[in-house]
């Protein structure tokens, strides 16, 4: 009894200090929520909001539709059926996730543009002019097709993950009762993969909420376009904070509905042995009919802008001083590396906490960290820097005692930018920690305590192995997530570090997006490479 | 499984050694700027690659190290105000008057008076307070379809809000500093209800919804969109250079107007530095703002982005002289601050998203 409450308390205290950091940084940011309405609230309200609420809801349900749709159909497919290319796509369908979604919004703008690629063959070889405005994806529904394009990969991937480890047993006993495929997928499929679905769709509207990017260049007016106006244009932070607070209701209304639509049923482990499902060979038409549909898919949101990338590169590879980028790619690597190791660890500590400790309230404790993803970047980053230079400025007489001269050391070292990247990012990791428990469920814990062993050894001895999916997916997400990133790597780097999206972002957000190519296919390699990497691991199980 | 886990440890091993002499060098970027020699650093939000180079000279001719945080200027500013009096900028490098006079009312910049500053820089690109002084220049202008558009049709920046012009004109959001400078200029010179009907009437003309950058603007009239864009003369040279032929194109089909004339003259902006206030490193600041003002680094700065050059006693270079010279709107660059706030209430209020 003593042992097992030793036991408990390290975790709770492990886990209570890594919520606080995870958390507290955001604190700074709400302290504004009580502020008195003033005129430039009011402005908003009267001129912008209602624009801000329904394209926001717009972008978000539309995103979310084509993202499911592309996402549970190609995951669905390639973990049911054999099909010619099957083991390229199960790897190359995740590659679109490393194509940061401002650049594939500039990528695609300058293919389709008057000057991009299309249009100049038309006219040059064609002779046709055709109506410019059939070219025009610098609207809603553009974006809609940019972000769906760069972003199902979370759906596809948490799903088919799911799918092939999880849902053996159930679909042959399907199978076997003689049920037909599209049965199979309605009845069985869809409702055991639901809370796998509804996590990767929760984090893609989470992404297009935050994303800055694309609605800045589209010239759309989003939630986070108005945040940052009023913020740095009106200089009024207390208005857009209470634009923040809209936002996060907003975030908050859409987890409360995933909590909902995930429902109360759980399915994990029935069997401790994984198996993967046995694939139905496809003949004929369909066979060639799954291939095209992967290569459609494929081809628009990897290989299309992917080739105008290179094209970009090799118009451009003269005019670029080429020293900076080996730099930028050990930069980006390194804190990527470092930054998804903490936030697979923390998630782990905290998805274990939750399911130590059974109450309600504790296991919506993880859930705030979310918030950190809710929030756009750009806020966060502020909230960061204030935190540490807090903190630095409590640290002075320590700094003085080991012989600094400057009061800031935290503030102006990596230890920020890495932090700032935890807070962010926490949510991706633990969605996929936290679905990986869901899975195993409770069983094979209780019954190795039952043996004797404590919380902690169960953890790493029943726990970690089966978990290894879980970890690898989400340390694969957030490794990306983390080499794509701009606001909050931009604004907390130390001096002279650049990594490559801040060398992509430099030269796009100049008009320069030839110039940017460089970086952008250098971020899409590594990040490439990450995921063969992983994908063989995982394969090899 | 242990195997596994091996492999996953191995790689995670493999990339932080990788990795682990810059990490050390990393962590030790503080200590590296920690060298005992001079050194100065700079915030800026201007990233061209020839900026670099200039850091570069400047280090060799003077000793002092350049260190570098390039972001967003209004992240930069923010980043600058909270770190407060222990902030290790020394210099906070913008474009956009507007954006200048933000960090001058925030109170995060110093007046310093220097006499190679004054002899460089015409106080008219100077802060009233010289708390920032400008180097390069830029003009917002009216770009025309050389087809279908005479220049004789084009005047002021008023007339485009005339009926004449309905479904003709492209402009970028007004999300954009330029955009809100632009505005802001006209609230200082017409005062804001003229201002407001300004904006209200030209939103009334506009070819499509605002969207894209000034660039796409340019394109929009080639591809038969609208007639006229207002856009920054910079955008036109990198255009007329790209290593995208078909850009070139596009802007060798339009013409340049310089508007205002012969009224209150074109709108000109300043891309600018200022000394931060608790810089550490005040005297090699000033230095670095020396140099880049310098007749010899005067000629790359602005070249680089086909900007004209502050320094009088440097030749704007062919492209810009072809454009001829122009009379510019003769108020103080800080109205174009002052007046931000307003301007972006009236974008809202007008509708120009």
């Amino acid at each position: 009894m003593q042992r097992r409450l030793a036991n408990v308390n390290t975790w709770t205290i492990t886990a209570t200090i890594i919520m606080i950091l995870l958390v507290l940084p955001n604190l700074t940011i709400l302290t504004g929520f009580v502020t008195e309405p003033n005129d430039n609230w009011r402005h908003m309200k009267e001129y912008v909001l209602n624009s801000y609420v329904t394209t926001s809801i717009l972008l978000i349900i539309l995103t979310s539709i084509f993202t499911i749709f592309i996402g549970v159909s190609l995951a669905w497919m390639i973990a049911q059926y054999d099909f010619p290319f099957r083991n390229f796509f199960k790897w190359a369908l995740i590659l679109p996730l490393s194509i940061p979604p401002f650049i594939g919004a500039y990528t695609y703008h300058g293919i389709v543009n008057y000057t991009g690629i299309i249009q100049t063959t038309l006219r040059d070889q064609f002779g046709l002019q055709l109506n410019p405005s059939y070219f025009d994806i610098m609207n809603i529904p553009g974006a809609v097709f940019i972000y769906t394009l760069f972003l199902y990969p979370y759906v596809y991937t948490i799903t088919r993950v799911f799918l092939s480890q999880q849902a053996a047993s159930l679909v042959e006993s399907a199978r076997v009762l003689g049920k037909n495929s599209f049965q199979i997928f309605w009845s069985v499929v869809l409702p055991v993969s639901r809370a796998s679905i509804i996590g990767g769709a929760s984090l893609v509207v989470l992404e297009v909420l935050n994303d800055y990017g694309v609605v800045k260049y589209f010239g759309i007016q989003t939630f986070t376009t108005g945040i940052f106006q009023t913020w740095f244009g009106l200089g009024d932070l207390d208005t857009s904070i209470k634009l923040a607070a809209y936002l996060m209701g907003f975030v908050v209304l859409v987890l409360f509905i995933e909590k909902l639509l995930r429902g109360k049923r759980q399915y994990s482990y029935s069997t401790t042995k994984i198996r993967p499902l046995p694939v139905v060979k496809l003949k004929g038409m369909k066979a060639i009919f799954a291939s095209l549909y992967g290569w459609t898919i494929f081809g628009f949101a990897f290989a299309i802008p992917l080739v105008q990338l290179i094209d970009w590169t090799i118009l451009t590879f003269g005019s670029i001083p080429q020293s900076v980028f080996f730099l930028a790619v050990k930069n980006s690597v390194l804190v990527a590396t470092i930054s998804a190791t903490m936030v697979i660890t923390f998630a782990l500590v905290l998805g274990n906490f939750s399911r130590m400790v059974k109450g309600k309230l504790v296991t919506l404790f993880p859930k705030l960290s979310i918030i950190g993803y809710s929030i756009p970047g750009a806020v966060i980053a502020v909230g960061v820097v204030t935190t540490f230079i807090f903190i630095d400025q409590q640290l002075v007489p320590v700094y003085r005692f080991v012989g600094f001269s400057t009061t800031l050391v935290l503030s102006v070292s990596l230890m920020m930018l890495i932090a700032a990247y935890v807070i962010r990012f926490f949510a991706i990791g633990f969605n996929s920690i936290e679905s990986g428990f869901e899975k195993i469920g409770t069983d094979f814990r209780d019954a190795s305590r039952l043996l004797g062993a404590n919380y902690t050894k169960t953890f790493l001895k029943i726990d970690l192995p089966m978990l290894k999916g879980a970890i690898i997916s989400g340390f694969l997400l957030v490794f990306i997530d983390i080499l794509k990133e701009i606001p909050l790597t931009l604004i907390l780097r130390p001096f002279n570090f650049d990594t490559l999206s801040t060398k992509a972002f430099q030269y796009a957000s100049d008009e320069k997006i030839m110039e940017a190519s460089q970086a952008s296919l250098l971020i899409i390699g590594i990040s490439a490479l990450a995921i063969i990497i992983f994908h063989k691991f995982l394969e090899k199980e | 499984m242990k195997k596994s886990l091996g492999i996953l440890i191995a790689f995670l091993l493999v990339v932080l050694t990788a990795c682990g002499n810059d990490s050390t060098s990393s962590k030790n970027n503080s200590e590296e700027k920690k060298n005992d020699g001079p050194e100065v650093n700079l915030y800026t939000a201007r990233h061209y690659d020839v900026d670099d180079q200039l850091y570069k000279e400047f280090e060799e001719k003077t000793g002092i190290k350049v260190n570098v945080i390039k972001g967003e200027a209004d992240e930069l500013l923010e980043r600058i105000k909270r770190e407060g009096d222990a902030t290790e900028a020394d210099l906070f490098l913008t474009s956009d008057a507007g954006r200048l006079f933000r960090a001058k009312d925030a109170g995060v910049l110093q007046a310093v008076s220097s006499e190679t500053l004054d002899e460089q820089i015409p106080e008219k690109f100077q802060d009233t307070d010289q708390m920032w002084y400008g180097l390069t220049k830029r003009a917002r202008v009216i770009v025309y379809n050389k087809e279908t558009v005479k220049e004789e049709d084009l005047s002021t920046y008023e007339a485009l809000a005339e009926p004449e012009w309905k479904g003709k004109v492209l402009v970028r959001s007004s999300e954009n500093v330029y955009n809100q400078s632009l505005l802001a200029s006209l609230i200082e010179i017409n005062g804001e209800d003229e201002a407001k009907k300004w904006a209200a009437n030209l939103v009334k003309n506009f070819a499509r919804d605002p969207e894209g950058g000034d660039k796409d603007q340019a394109k929009a009239i080639a591809a038969g969109i609208g007639d006229v864009a207002i856009m920054n003369t910079y955008y036109l040279g990198q255009m007329l250079n790209s290593e995208e032929q078909e850009e070139v194109k596009v802007a060798e089909g339009l013409g340049i107007f310089f508007p205002n004339q012969d009224t209150t003259g074109t709108h000109v902006n300043v891309s600018g530095a200022g000394v931060v206030k608790y810089a550490k490193n005040k005297d090699n600041a000033i230095k670095l703002l020396e140099f880049l003002s310098s007749e010899k680094a005067q000629g790359t700065f602005a070249e680089a982005n086909y900007e004209y050059p502050v320094n009088a006693a440097v030749e704007p270079t062919e492209l810009l002289a072809s454009w001829g010279d122009f009379k510019e709107q003769d108020i103080p660059l800080s109205s174009l601050g002052e007046h931000n706030a307003a301007s972006i209430l009236m974008f809202n209020e007008v509708g120009w998203k």
